[in-house]
């Protein structure tokens, strides 16, 4: 099952850098099973710069593994002078090249990522970590320090096979964090609907062509929304794992100055980050339908509440406070331009708070669990919120306002 | 030194209790999992013959026997003359004129059932019970360094031959669907391995009635539609299926191919958090005892830690070695407030044992009467209006 994989990456992509690292790859692994037996490789590398590189990858190694190469990460020294290291977890994998002081012996070796980073995390700042593998062990020095790790052939690497990533555009980073930050929180860990265990992006043409980025729990719904990126038109709905959305956010807070290229097929997406040299992070896509969730979205709440989203976070946390269960409703009464928040606790007590809002429509009452109401309110960076309303046990639009990226449902909870 | 994991045959024993851990399952680390489905070999009528030796060898059934009566389960025997369980009792009786109808027992039954699952807890908290004699468990983590799933099963099986004197089958698979077609393979007292690769293959070798949710109706339906064999469904598209099966089709998709994604579910609501130890040589002296108790009680606190389990009540339990069980606890009248005490009370406890009547083979430490027990959560969960 985990036969070397290498030879089945196939490098597509007219102007992806990306792609002709794997090409690369290709070309090592020919000749690794051309006549290589033992797998050797001496690289020195500055100890930031591996650091730096292993604290990319290492997280997506996971703790426990059944199968211990996927405990490894590949390093592999080539002649021009860099280090590529690669970490997987068979659905998603991150690839990073690095400049390394000297290669004086080309190769390639797999090693335990988290002995590495631990190991290069301890080692004195400033010091050229001298990488050499030979006869099964990587001995790894630096200043009087060594070690000597046991290592696991290069070829039993398990490589993504990206296949033909048709679908080619870029987004400037900050955006992709963005799309990332407004839906992230809504994204399902109920694991019977894998399906929801992601964000949903897909391109449409409603007034003009978007591309929308949804996820949700079932109980709540965020969408973001912004111009279709050119490239992108066509492109097949996919659903991005969460593991891959936290691991490409880390990467993103690192160079969110570039632009993030992205290719992607119906089964697997890439980013690029940083460019040439930078990092390439692949990962399988869901493979599952994501639930229809426009018709959730509610067009026609006519009663609208407006207020400050600052002072409706602080005031639902204060009155949750009393809320014994993490999931226990906050009540809202509402009047003439007056929210009345209230929780009723039978071990804890009462709470209530009282906040001017701008709201006409006729008197309502309607519960909401108090930390999906805040995890909304904490994405609004304006100074008013517009909560649309039809009764209460129906679903509640939340938005900065008709222009803005974001829009968020959440669903009411009885009370 | 003794080990905290046996891994003499006391491991199979089920001298160690589990840890009981909330709920987690491997899925999302997208690593290949290790199912095991174990299904008693026809359970109640097993048992009947178990405890009446003079039934052995002969078809018997369990369930009333009156006009009304329905089987309630068959044993291999009765089996053979077509006798199923749901069967009206009068059509087995017609079927099989030998058929010795036992009334059911279901206490004791229950009992055997708690004596199977704790067997199961000895190698993983993720144990999904589908009823008394048949559970799912999740050992991709190998807690006792078995070394496969495989071999995990097999200790189980003969656990439960050991321990119960009854048979059960096994299947081992990368999934629940695979692992419960598995366990089916080799009945009874066998035991079935779908290795990774293996289970679209083995899918599409069997015959459609052998899906799990394909009764005689919908095999019905499937002859129609020229379906037979797995590999018949396999060859359908999704449209195909939608078409015919409805909400069934994506259900058939993945099945077809082998796929199912449905995590172990422990649904089992934490009660105590403990552990035991089974020593190599037995014990007897004071010193002795009470450090043995202090290493338990590192261990067991870690456990609480992690838990982030609260409770009032703590018990020390010793395991003579003539294997006669002693216990003694102490509640308080609020929950343990840290290690110390909880070292404290496990020490007051020995005390009050002290001294031994006979060496311990074993010690085990455990706290109960756990605060936060979620048994509001389902209420709760219900007041959440859901959008899908």
């Amino acid at each position: 099952m985990l036969a070397p994989q290498a030879a089945n990456v196939k490098g597509i992509g007219r102007n992806s850098c990306a792609a002709k690292r794997f090409c690369t790859d290709n070309a090592s692994a020919r000749a690794a099973s051309e006549g290589l037996e033992d797998e050797t490789m001496k690289a020195t590398i500055e100890r930031a710069t591996i650091l730096r590189c292993l604290s990319h990858v290492q997280s997506v190694v996971e703790r426990r593994n059944t199968i211990p190469i996927l405990s490894n990460v590949l390093i592999e020294a080539s002649e021009s002078g860099t280090l590529k290291v690669m970490a997987t977890d068979l659905d998603l994998q991150v690839v990073e090249n690095m400049s390394a002081a000297s290669v004086e012996v080309p190769g390639a070796v797999t090693v335990s990522a988290h002995l590495l980073f631990d190991i290069a995390r301890k080692l004195p700042d400033g010091s050229q970590v001298s990488l050499e593998a030979a006869e099964g062990r990587m001995a790894i020095k630096a200043g009087r320090s060594r070690f000597s790790l046991p290592t696991l052939p290069r070829d039993d690497f398990p490589v993504i096979a990206e296949g033909d990533l048709p679908t080619s555009f870029e987004l400037p980073a900050k955006t992709l964090a963005e799309i990332i930050d407004r839906t992230r929180f809504a994204i399902s860990t109920e694991e019977t609907r894998y399906y929801l265990n992601g964000i949903f992006l897909h391109v449409t043409d409603d007034d003009q062509p978007v591309l929308k980025a949804a996820a949700t729990d079932g109980h709540r719904l965020a969408r973001f929304t912004l111009d279709r990126p050119e490239g992108a038109a066509g492109m097949p709905d996919v659903i991005v794992p969460r593991k891959a959305v936290a691991e490409l956010r880390k990467l993103i807070e690192e160079s969110l100055d570039g632009n993030v290229q992205i290719d992607l097929s119906a089964s697997k997406i890439r980013f690029t980050l940083g460019g040439e040299g930078g990092v390439v992070l692949t990962s399988k896509l869901i493979d599952g339908t994501f639930p229809d969730y426009s018709r959730v979205i509610p067009t026609g709440n006519d009663k609208l509440l407006k207020l400050d989203p600052r002072s409706f976070y602080e005031a639902v946390d204060r009155v949750a406070t009393i809320a014994t269960e993490k999931t226990r409703a906050v009540k809202m009464g509402l009047d003439r331009d007056r929210v009345t928040l209230s929780v009723t606790s039978p071990d804890n007590g009462t709470a209530a708070e009282e906040l001017a809002a701008e709201y006409g429509a006729e008197n309502l009452e309607i519960g909401f669990n108090a930390n999906y109401l805040k995890d909304i309110l904490s994405q609004m960076d304006s100074d008013a919120v517009e909560l649309h309303l039809a009764d209460a046990g129906a679903p509640t639009l939340i938005r900065k306002n008709d222009k803005a990226p974001a829009l968020y449902v959440l669903m009411p909870m009885r009370v | 030194m003794d080990d905290f994991d046996p891994s003499d045959d006391d491991a199979h024993n089920g001298t160690e209790t589990s840890f009981n851990d909330v709920e987690a399952s491997d899925t999302e680390a997208g690593t290949t999992r290790k199912i095991i489905h174990i299904d008693m070999d026809a359970f109640f009528a097993s048992v009947e013959q178990r405890d009446h030796p003079e039934l052995r060898g002969k078809p018997v059934a369990v369930g009333g026997s009156s006009g009304r009566g329905v089987v309630a389960a068959a044993s291999y025997e009765a089996r053979r003359f077509g006798v199923r369980s749901a069967m009206p009792s009068v059509t087995a009786k017609r079927l099989c004129p030998d058929l010795v109808f036992c009334k059911s027992r279901f206490d004791v039954y229950r009992e055997v059932s708690q004596q199977i699952r704790e067997i199961f807890r000895h190698h993983t908290d993720l144990v999904e019970p589908l009823s008394l004699d048949e559970a799912y468990l999740d050992v991709t983590e190998d807690r006792h360094g078995l070394g496969s799933a495989t071999r995990i099963a097999q200790a189980i099986r003969r656990s439960i031959r050991e321990e119960t004197r009854l048979t059960a089958s096994a299947g081992v698979s990368y999934n629940k669907f695979l692992a419960k077609l598995a366990s089916d393979q080799n009945k009874p007292d066998g035991i079935c391995v779908i290795k990774p690769g293996e289970g679209a293959a083995f899918v599409q070798s069997l015959p459609i009635r052998r899906f799990h949710g394909i009764g005689p109706k919908g095999e019905e339906k499937m002859t129609r539609l020229g379906i037979e064999t797995g590999a018949d469904l396999a060859a359908r598209d999704m449209a195909f299926l939608r078409a015919n099966f409805g909400s069934f089709a994506e259900y058939l998709y993945r099945a077809a191919r082998g796929i199912d994604d449905r995590p172990v579910r422990s649904n089992r609501i934490r009660k105590s958090v403990g552990g035991e130890r089974t020593f190599s040589e037995d014990i007897s002296a004071a010193p002795r005892l009470r450090e043995t108790l202090d290493n338990i009680v590192d261990i067991v606190w870690a456990r609480i830690e992690h838990n982030k389990a609260r409770g009032r009540t703590v018990t020390l339990k010793l395991k003579y070695n003539d294997f006669r069980i002693s216990s003694h606890a102490k509640t308080l009248n609020r929950a343990v407030a840290g290690k110390e005490e909880f070292a404290q009370i496990g020490h007051e406890l020995l005390g009050e044992m002290l001294p031994l009547p006979l060496p311990i083979r074993l010690m085990g430490l455990t706290l109960s009467k756990l605060e936060g027990v979620p048994k509001k959560k389902p209420r709760s969960e219900a007041a959440q209006l859901t959008l899908f």
